[in-house]
């Protein structure tokens, strides 16, 4: 292994992966039948692999392989495994809880929480939304007051992923309104905060197996040492951590559409219409073809935040080229997929339609795909629309 | 790379693209540019990309902040501080 190319070490990882899945995560207890719930066991499998260590150093209880074999890892996963809620929660935790913590965190703060979310025993979750405050983030209304040696938290967050079942959360409020974004502050709070209230699940359409919720702070009292990063420096976390989660989440869409892809060609083989199997029909092979060439687009845009990541470098514009671009193929494969399956697809019982629910919910999580192209056209230097305002 | 170099390269790429249009002469070097909201976070970060691909340099998430972000004058002094290490 020490000796293997990087490309080589990446195949071996996919396989080991894939042997995991097919053995451990083939057969989630619900998925699609519209009572879906969150799959602890499958999480507790995926932290028994090591999957939920993947992309953090070997010192805080992580693995070590960098984004781009996480990614990998991600992708497998999404190839064999058809829970993407479960996914999409183990990517929540990794990208908004355990990389900001990482990235900003003092020594004590890792030593303290990083092993608990390596090792899976503790799952992460993320404040930062608000009834008023979502694609505009940063004019949240939550605030944090000092008080001694504590800071008092008190708001309301919307679309908490892995809110009903999180043990800790990144929060974001503001100490001081006046400032804008730069009031913003990350703070690191534990779910048995006396005055820090967990709502039960909310109903979605996609991705239901993996628990969003509320949290409300109701004068929650945590310590200084729980600021994380600067005060005033929430942004930079946020940023941060939208940065390695646009960029990674969306891996498990890319499996997902191969999967599809899969039983799709399987489908229009062997399914005979006019004497003949209805893949040999130009307007149903179209589908097929642009399925493919969507996975193909897809794979290098997302790989490639992986290789800038694992260099050190900022990939802000390209994880909003690849969240834009892959979700938006996720989509348009998934009624590719209902659209070939006929009114088999239609029928919830084949769970065509699972994976189009799923997909649907990338174009709008981790920032909307038209906050995407305001972001990157900002990036590009294109004038901004979003200074003053009424 | 001599600090007036890096110097040059920070001021005309925040007068080309952050500010264009602004008089060179407008743009003071220890002007208060993010607590100003001369420049956001967004600004921040096209900032950061092209101080890694001019300076190549490596710069982390925490190290994004005012402190290193303010002014002209911060900025060139921890990219130099970045080079040197």
């Amino acid at each position: 292994m020490s000796n293997s190319t990087p490309s080589e070490r990446l195949a071996t990882i996919e396989a080991e992966i894939r042997a995991f899945a097919e053995a451990h995560l083939v057969d989630p207890p619900c998925v699609g039948g519209g009572d879906e719930v969150f799959w602890r066991e499958g999480w507790n499998r995926c932290a028994a692999e090591g999957i939920i260590a993947g992309p953090l150093p070997a010192e805080w209880g992580g693995r070590d392989q960098g984004l781009l074999a996480t990614i990998v890892s991600m992708e497998t996963l999404g190839t064999t495994c058809p829970d993407l809620g479960l996914l999409f929660s183990i990517n929540a935790h990794l990208w908004a809880c355990s990389i900001p913590i990482l990235s900003f965190g003092t020594d004590e703060q890792k030593r303290r929480w990083l092993p608990g979310l390596a090792d899976g025993s503790s799952i992460g979750g993320h404040g930062a939304t608000e009834p008023n405050a979502g694609s505009d983030i940063f004019s949240m209304t939550s605030t944090a007051v000092r008080d001694g040696d504590e800071w008092v938290l008190d708001g309301h967050k919307n679309f908490v992923a892995n809110g009903p079942v999180a043990d800790v959360f990144v929060v974001y409020a503001t100490t001081d309104p006046g400032l804008g974004e730069l009031g913003v502050t990350a703070f690191i709070v534990e779910r048995d905060r006396p005055g820090l209230v967990v709502s039960k699940p909310l109903e979605k359409v996609g991705l239901r197996s993996s628990p969003t919720g509320t949290i409300t702070m109701n004068d929650c009292r945590i310590p200084v040492g729980n600021m994380l990063g600067s005060e005033g420096g929430g942004s930079a976390c946020f940023n941060c951590s939208m940065e390695w989660e646009r960029g990674s989440i969306l891996a498990m869409h890319i499996g997902s559409m191969e999967r599809q892809l899969k039983d799709a060609i399987a489908h229009v083989r062997s399914r005979r219409q006019f004497n003949r199997a209805i893949g040999s029909f130009q307007s149903v092979a179209n589908r097929i073809v642009d399925m493919k060439v969507r996975i193909d687009a897809a794979r290098p845009l997302v790989r490639r935040i992986g290789e800038l990541k694992d260099s050190g470098r900022n990939a802000m514009l390209e994880s909003a080229v690849a969240k834009l671009f892959v979700s938006e193929a996720a989509v348009a494969s998934g009624l590719d997929a209902m659209q070939v399956h006929g009114a088999r697809g239609y029928l919830s019982e084949n769970r065509v339609d699972v994976e189009l629910r799923d997909a649907l919910g990338a174009r709008i999580y981790s920032g909307t795909n038209d906050l995407q192209r305001v972001m990157i056209a900002r990036l590009l230097g294109l004038p901004s629309s979003l200074v003053g305002g009424d | 790379m001599k600090t007036d170099d890096i110097r040059e390269k920070v001021r005309a790429f925040i007068l080309d693209e952050i500010l264009p249009g602004e008089r060179p002469e407008n743009l003071l070097d220890d002007m208060p540019l993010r607590t100003s909201g001369l420049i956001d976070s967004m600004g921040t970060i096209r900032m950061t990309s092209y101080l890694e691909s001019t300076f190549g340099i490596s710069i982390a998430a925490h190290e994004t902040g005012v402190e290193n972000f303010e002014t002209v004058d911060s900025i060139c002094q921890f990219v130099a501080a970045k080079m040197a290490s």
